[in-house]
């Protein structure tokens, strides 16, 4: 008897327990209801790509050397480089560059290693085309270089969330000079550069006791 | 209680005056309220997909549908429109005459079940003596229709859906069952007009959810598991069964599901209104008010106006319980088949016979407030 009230104790714990529950996760739900939406609504608004983004890559058709390293340190050997030898000045002459978007996997290898920098990674990500042999990019259309999505008219810049103040989750209606959360490395630089100087100052201002005391003793 | 507006007595009276007989005049008055009804039924689910559909993105921090109309007020508009000019498809091995009927059989006795949701004293189309135990009779009509379109697709997620529609339905049908007995019990009568008189002596105080609370809350799992909606949409859990027994439907005969669906969950916020919350009765008393005003009830002006904001009343009561069960819907997750039917059989069940004991002994002791 007792047995079976202990058990009917139980599952009416467990009743009410998960109804608790419920109402806990209703309180959540409720609570999202009045929070702002997070949509960016994309062809009218576009987040700002961060800095270091590794978009449609730019290449510089003059600067090349035609010295193959980006085929060589790019995964699947993607970059097409075009050259013959001329033999009169023994160098190499460039004749076409391309790579095929529709493959790359915007590692940024080629990149990296780039002995000239005449490769570089640009913001642009909208690569959308009807046709997969147009994403194959010849050096006139790698040298094309982007618009900016602040710069467009058309289009309303956002900030991504890190680049937004602190306490602020809503980029719309931010003024264009109030500053991200944190520091940007060049101020993480400053200032430890400055606190260098100031530890330096401060052992030479400690040493100079101890010296005129050596110097007394 | 004063027996209010009467437009069924007016308008064969007014027809009647310009020398029609009082048949005639019956004959045309039927169809009126039967249209009024099919429309508002249709607009109500409109609404609710809208609301649907904008509360899950605001549960969501999306914005949901907007660019259709003022705040995307025309989207399922569009969507109907869409569905009505998509091509109808029947499988080639599907039984052609089962799968055309399954969804009629689904979306008749849902409409059907609006004969007997009233908006006041005297606006609903039919006074059944029987009422609310005819709804209860013509959705169990329902599984049969959704059994019968799951079989006949020929494809197991469908015959799977519909077994689990057909399981879920009668399962839950019981408890739901108790519960109303349990009101009917109380206000001794089967009438959904006797039900809410009975609950408007005394504002919200006498709203049958206070002496009702385990049934309400008993009848209003077992309408969201007719209702297939969260956390009981186990019949069309798209994880498992693509869309259970609507995966071989498109156009028109996907769309008698969907409208069914959600004029179900309209219709039962609504009898959950009519049954606990006062159907069209204000927070606070009319006669009471009209008397501290000064105004007697009789009043035509009042009537008018108490008329029309008994039917934003229940409207407003029932919108209330479809924004809980949208919420509900992004809040629980989905149980499994097995842990539905232990919900059923094991939980609800006893505990609406216990609360139907309950109240009959209830009723004996304390027959005022218990409806003696």
């Amino acid at each position: 008897m007792l047995g079976f009230l202990e058990k009917v104790a139980d599952y009416t714990k467990e009743a009410a327990s998960a109804a608790k529950y419920l109402v806990d996760g209703l309180g959540v739900t409720f609570d999202h209801m009045r929070r702002r939406p997070v949509t960016v609504q994309y062809p009218y608004e576009k987040l700002i790509p961060s800095e270091r983004y590794r978009g449609r890559i730019h290449y510089e058709f003059d600067k090349c050397i035609a010295c193959e390293v980006c085929v060589r340190v790019c995964p699947i050997n993607l970059p097409v480089v075009d050259w013959v030898m001329n033999k009169e000045t023994k160098k190499k002459e460039l004749r076409n560059y391309s790579i095929d978007f529709g493959a790359c996997i915007f590692c940024g290898n080629c990149v990296e290693y780039c002995p000239t920098n005449c490769l570089s990674m640009t913001e642009e990500y909208e690569l959308a085309s009807f046709d997969r042999h147009s994403l194959n990019y010849d050096n006139v259309a790698l040298g094309r270089l982007p618009t900016s999505v602040t710069s467009d008219p058309s289009v309303r810049p956002l900030r991504e969330l890190a680049y937004l103040p602190e306490g602020v989750m809503d980029p719309h209606e931010l003024t264009a000079n109030q500053a991200r959360a944190g520091k940007l490395p060049n101020q993480v630089i400053k200032e430890l550069q400055a606190q260098k100087s100031n530890e330096e100052s401060n052992n030479s201002t400690d040493m100079d006791p101890n010296k005129s005391n050596s110097t007394n003793s | 209680m004063n027996s209010g507006i009467d437009l069924e007595m007016s308008f064969t009276e007014g027809v009647q005056n310009l020398g029609l007989s009082h048949e005639l005049a019956h004959l045309l008055w039927i169809p009126l309220p039967m249209l009024l009804v099919l429309v508002s039924a249709v607009i109500g689910v409109l609404v609710t997909v809208w609301l649907e559909r904008k509360i899950s993105a605001a549960a969501q921090q999306r914005i949901g549908p907007e660019y259709a109309g003022a705040l995307g007020i025309l989207q399922p508009m569009a969507d109907g429109l869409k569905l009505l000019v998509k091509e109808d498809i029947i499988p080639a091995r599907a039984d052609n005459v089962l799968f055309t009927v399954g969804p009629i059989l689904v979306l008749v006795p849902v409409i059907l079940s609006w004969l007997i949701v009233p908006f006041g004293q005297n606006l609903l189309i039919s006074n059944v003596g029987i009422g609310i135990f005819l709804w209860i009779a013509l959705s169990s009509i329902q599984p049969i229709g959704l059994l019968m379109s799951g079989y006949s697709s020929n494809n197991k997620y469908s015959l799977l859906g519909g077994l689990r529609a057909a399981a879920q339905s009668i399962s839950y049908e019981i408890p739901l069952a108790l519960a109303v007995l349990a009101i009917v019990m109380m206000s001794n009568s089967l009438s959904t007009i006797d039900i809410v008189n009975q609950q408007n002596t005394a504002g919200f105080l006498s709203w049958n959810i206070w002496r009702q609370p385990v049934g309400f809350i008993i009848f209003w799992i077992c309408a969201l598991a007719e209702c297939e909606r969260l956390p009981f949409d186990l019949p069309e859990a798209e994880e498992e069964l693509v869309a259970g027994y609507q995966t071989e439907y498109a156009g028109m005969k996907f769309a008698l599901f969907y409208l069914a669906g959600y004029i179900n969950l309209v219709l039962s916020a609504l009898l959950v209104s009519v049954l606990y919350l006062g159907g069209w009765g204000f927070p606070i008393s009319i006669d009471w008010f009209s008397s501290l005003i000064g105004v007697s009830i009789d009043n035509p002006l009042v009537q008018v106006i108490a008329a029309s904001l008994g039917i934003v009343m229940t409207v407003l009561k029932a919108y209330l319980l479809v924004f809980l069960a949208i919420l509900l819907r992004w809040t629980t997750p989905r149980v499994r088949i097995d842990q539905l039917l232990d919900l059923g059989w094991k939980f609800l069940l006893p505990i609406s016979l216990v609360n139907l004991l309950v109240t009959a002994s209830l009723k004996l002791t304390f027959p005022i407030t218990f409806g003696g």
